[in-house]
């Protein structure tokens, strides 16, 4: 596979999912998945509605952990070669390096400030300057700060619903993540803030490595770099965007492209 | 009328119509024929609507009796502003309120001369008390040993007392209380201070005790005696004081004598005014029923009747010269009692016999000119007081609501202020909802978060279940264990830097605070527990994600997110508190009096009375429609007022911290 001849040449992928199971409790959600991610790609997961993409991203950060008796059950996830179920591994770090944005767009009730320094804070940060600074840079990278810099004490909730998901965004890289992980960033949204949050995204891949769940197909060509196809909790078919979206190589990537699903 | 007409009009039509569209049935199915039936209107109203109304006018019910308590209590309680106003006026007219300008400030002598007299004893105890002591245990040892013989000693008397007397008999009893008395006697304990040679022969004396010898045996008289001389001793070397205590208490003798003729003399006034309004009142009530009644017959002994009933209104003005005339002579006895004292105050001595004594010496020096300085200023106003000047409705609601007095059943003068009641309502709440909150609100953070599930079945029912303890159980249980057990505790030797230990009256504020926390924390644990609960999943997912911890998420997002839900808890907890009646009145020691907040924080160790206790105690034994009758119900809308404004800002900052929603 195309993976295969990167890793040669450039260093280790940012995150790399090794013949991964995946159960929910007796159920079983994901099948031997392989994924590797590239830095600073955009790398789209595409399936069918209950294929297990959010599972698969949520296995990234460990955010399963907190549903009871769900567990990766053989494989291996490494972020930056560390294996995140390492006993060593602290979880608050991982999910510095790891951030999310969910869905359905949720700040805090707080101010937009408060909002965006929230990572920092709770990371230890103290220092004033240090958070002006980086409101300033993650607002500004979530194209919220020539909008926003006037109220930054006003309550996030009073935002439009693209601008709160923007806010999201921002708060998620406030503390410099290595990967940044969507959700269907774009589901809940009308399509001029879908267009915004889509131009942010080639913006976001100069700095950090985006791993989005889509499932909007057009979605994908627009903003990946690298599209991972699944059905059934397994990975069916993962290359670059435009290959995978020209040229599929499965039956079953190519009856869900053009539709006839069945 | 319009809209059953339309109605009428559309229910024939649609018969067919409906036919239609179904596939069609071989008869009509039973569904359709019950909905057309309900379309007939019933006494030519659209049953819909009907219904619309059945259940507005059940939820109007609520309202409807919430207002007609508001109206009942504001019926009964408003009259007290009239009834209360001819009440202070009668006070002034009859001269009550003459007096009281002297009388009252009078009081502080007694305080005064209480201090004077703990100081005195403590004084004297420094060099008497060791005899004493010696005294005392002495006759305590003796009364133990009489105690014990008390039998053989009945047996000898009454053998004595026989005629004629028989000699073995008695020789008989004798001996057995002799052998008895040696026994006792043996058997006691003798304390350390009395030396051998002095227990020998206590011993010896308690065994010869016969009721026959009436005289003290002699050393209980050598006893006595050296107490005695050491007390004289101490009268002596502390007669600055001792002479300084009398000359103080003598002091308000001829002052307290002219007020006391003067007070008479109002009272007698006063009396005599009242029977002539109760009189008064009866004869306009005749008039009335005379002149409303048809039968002449009747009409004419109803007449009659008033007529006969005229009693002769007491001349106010001329008695209240005999009171106003004596001013001067007031004043002169003020001035000479405030010199007086003033020359105790100067003649104290510095020293007294112990710290606390001293401490109390000085309290008195420093009070004195104070107090002369007040009794001056009061008499200097006897002058300006004017027996007719009307009583004003401010200065009744300023009597009523900043009136720092609630005497009934007074033979002097009823008063009802509202600050004491009002201030031990306050005080309780404040005391309740301190201890509450905390308990409540992390027992809720702590369930709501970090419990397992097995946890939170066990601690929810739990707390909920205080619910249902009746609150008069509560009572009990504050009377019987809660105040022992603070009494107890505040008696610890390393716990006395805790201000109010220890502490004097086992019913009082805290111990009603404590248990009335205790009943608060359901109401309060419940609903922050609710408001944490609708905290949204979203927020926590947000939080988990950015890397915080449990700790984090909780006090950082989740907390913040759930306070206007904790406030309101903690309001309607406090709502419950102010409105909660029996165990305050079993507990909270029922002084009427504002509690002395010079005490610093200790005054949570205070008995008081509060607003729902006093409408408990004393409304069951007023007569209905009298002055005391209507202040409790005036009571009992002030009340009502605190609870509506405790519920309205419960919302109020419910609304104004709910986070709006985008
Ligand atoms: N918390 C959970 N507990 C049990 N099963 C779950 C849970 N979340 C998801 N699943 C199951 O895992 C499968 C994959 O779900 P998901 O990853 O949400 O799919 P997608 O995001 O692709 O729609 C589904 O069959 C779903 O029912
Ligand atoms: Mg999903």
């Amino acid at each position: 596979m195309s993976a295969d001849s990167t890793a040669q040449s450039t260093p280790p992928p940012v995150v790399q999912v090794r013949d991964m199971d995946f159960c929910y409790g007796a159920s079983k959600a994901l099948f031997d998945i392989n994924l590797k991610v590239e830095y600073h790609r955009v790398t789209a997961l595409i399936g069918p509605s209950g294929c297990g993409k959010s599972t698969l991203l949520r296995c990234i950060n460990r955010m399963n952990d907190r549903v009871p008796s769900a567990r990766v059950t053989k494989g291996e996830v490494l972020v930056k070669g560390k294996n995140i179920h390492d006993a060593d591994v602290d979880l608050t770090q991982l999910r510095k390096q790891v951030g999310m944005v969910f869905q359905k767009s949720n700040p805090f009730p707080k101010s937009i400030y408060e909002n965006v320094a929230y990572g920092l804070r709770i990371h230890g940060e103290k220092n004033k300057s240090v958070l002006d600074e980086a409101v300033e840079r993650s607002l500004t990278h979530a194209a919220l700060w020539e909008e926003l810099k006037d109220r930054l004490q006003a309550n996030a909730l009073a935002l439009s619903g693209g601008q709160q998901q923007r806010l999201c965004i921002a708060r998620a890289i406030a503390t410099v993540p290595d990967v940044l992980l969507m959700d269907e960033p774009c589901s809940a949204l009308d399509p001029i803030s879908t267009l915004k949050i889509e131009e942010l995204m080639h913006q976001l891949a100069h700095e950090f490595t985006v791993v989005i769940v889509t499932h909007n197909m057009q979605q994908a060509v627009r903003v990946s770099d690298y599209t991972a196809f699944l059905h059934l909790g397994k990975l069916i078919e993962f290359a670059p965007t435009e290959e995978l979206f020209t040229n599929p190589r499965e039956k079953l990537t190519e009856a869900y492209l053009r539709g006839t699903f069945s | 009328m319009f809209s059953t007409a339309g109605f009428c009009l559309i229910s024939g039509a649609p018969d067919s119509r409906r036919m239609n569209s179904l596939p069609p049935p071989s008869r009509p199915p039973l569904r359709s024929v019950l909905l057309m039936s309900r379309k007939r209107t019933i006494l030519g109203l659209d049953p819909q609507k009907l219904i619309k109304y059945f259940f507005g006018s059940n939820a109007s019910v609520a309202i409807i009796v919430l207002v007609l308590i508001m109206v009942f209590l504001l019926r009964e309680g408003i009259d007290f502003l009239p009834t209360y106003q001819r009440e202070l006026q009668t006070y002034r007219r009859a001269g009550l309120e003459f007096c009281d300008i002297i009388d009252q400030p009078l009081q502080r002598n007694q305080a005064l001369s209480s201090s004077l007299r703990q100081a005195v004893s403590a004084s004297l105890e420094t060099l008497s008390k060791p005899a004493r002591d010696r005294r005392d245990a002495a006759f305590l040892l003796k009364r133990q040993v009489e105690d014990k013989t008390v039998q053989q000693r009945e047996s000898l008397t009454q053998a004595l007392e026989k005629t004629p007397p028989a000699p073995e008999q008695i020789e008989v009893f004798r001996r057995e209380l002799g052998e008895t008395s040696v026994a006792a006697a043996k058997a006691l304990v003798y304390p350390a201070f009395f030396s051998a040679a002095e227990s020998e022969q206590l011993q010896r004396e308690f065994a010869a005790l016969t009721p026959e010898v009436t005289d003290l045996p002699p050393l209980l008289q050598t006893l006595v005696a050296e107490f005695s001389a050491k007390d004289r001793e101490a009268r002596t070397k502390f007669a600055a004081l001792v002479q300084a205590q009398e000359e103080f208490e003598e002091a308000t003798e001829p002052l307290q004598e002219v007020v006391d003729e003067l007070k008479a003399k109002a009272l007698e006034t006063k009396e005599k005014a009242v029977e002539f309004e109760v009189l008064e009142t009866n004869r306009q009530r005749l008039l009335e029923a005379a002149a409303t009644e048809t039968d002449p017959k009747e009409k004419a002994s109803l007449t009659k009747e008033a007529e006969e009933s005229v009693s002769e209104a007491v001349n106010l003005k001329e008695s209240i010269k005999e009171i106003t005339g004596r001013t001067a002579e007031l004043r002169e006895q003020v001035e000479k009692y405030a010199v007086v004292i003033e020359k105790a105050a100067a003649v104290l001595p510095k020293e007294a016999g112990t710290g606390a004594a001293r401490k109390l010496v000085n309290e008195v020096r420093e009070g004195i000119p104070e107090h002369a300085r007040e009794m001056r200023a009061a008499a200097a106003t006897l002058e300006g007081w004017r027996w007719d000047k009307p009583v004003s409705i401010f200065s009744v609601i300023g009597a009523f609501f900043f009136g720092t007095q609630w005497i009934t059943n007074s033979s002097w003068q009823d008063f009802f202020g509202f600050v004491p009641l009002l201030s031990g309502s306050l005080v309780i709440a404040a005391i309740a909802i301190l201890i509450a909150t905390p308990v409540s609100v992390v027992a809720a953070i702590y369930t709501n978060q970090f419990a397992s599930e097995r946890e939170k079945e066990l601690i929810k029912p739990v707390i909920e279940f205080i619910q249902a303890i009746p609150s008069v159980v509560l009572g009990f249980i504050g009377i019987s264990l809660v105040g022992n057990l603070i009494k107890d505790v505040s008696e610890w030797g390393w716990l006395q830097w805790v201000p109010g230990f220890p502490i004097q009256e086992r019913l009082n504020m805290f111990n009603a605070g404590c248990l009335l926390a205790f009943m608060a924390v359901p109401t309060m644990f419940s609903l922050s527990e609710d408001a944490l609960n609708n905290v949204p999943r979203a927020y926590i997912d947000a939080s988990d994600a950015l890397g915080a911890t449990k700790l984090q998420t909780v006090f950082r997002v989740i907390v913040p997110a759930g306070i206007s839900g904790i406030l309101s808890a903690i309001l309607l907890g406090l709502g419950r508190v102010v409105g909660e009646t029996m165990v305050v009145l079993l507990v909270a020691g029922n002084r009427i009096a504002i509690p002395d907040f010079s005490a610093g924080p200790g005054v949570i160790f205070q008995p008081a009375h509060t607003l729902t206790g006093i409408i408990a105690q004393e409304l069951g034994e007023v007569s209905r429609g009298s002055s005391h009758w209507q202040a409790l119900f005036m009571v009992g809308i002030v009340l009502f007022a605190i609870s509506l404004l405790v519920n309205w800002c419960a919302r109020a900052v419910a609304r104004r911290f709910e986070p709006h929603k985008a």
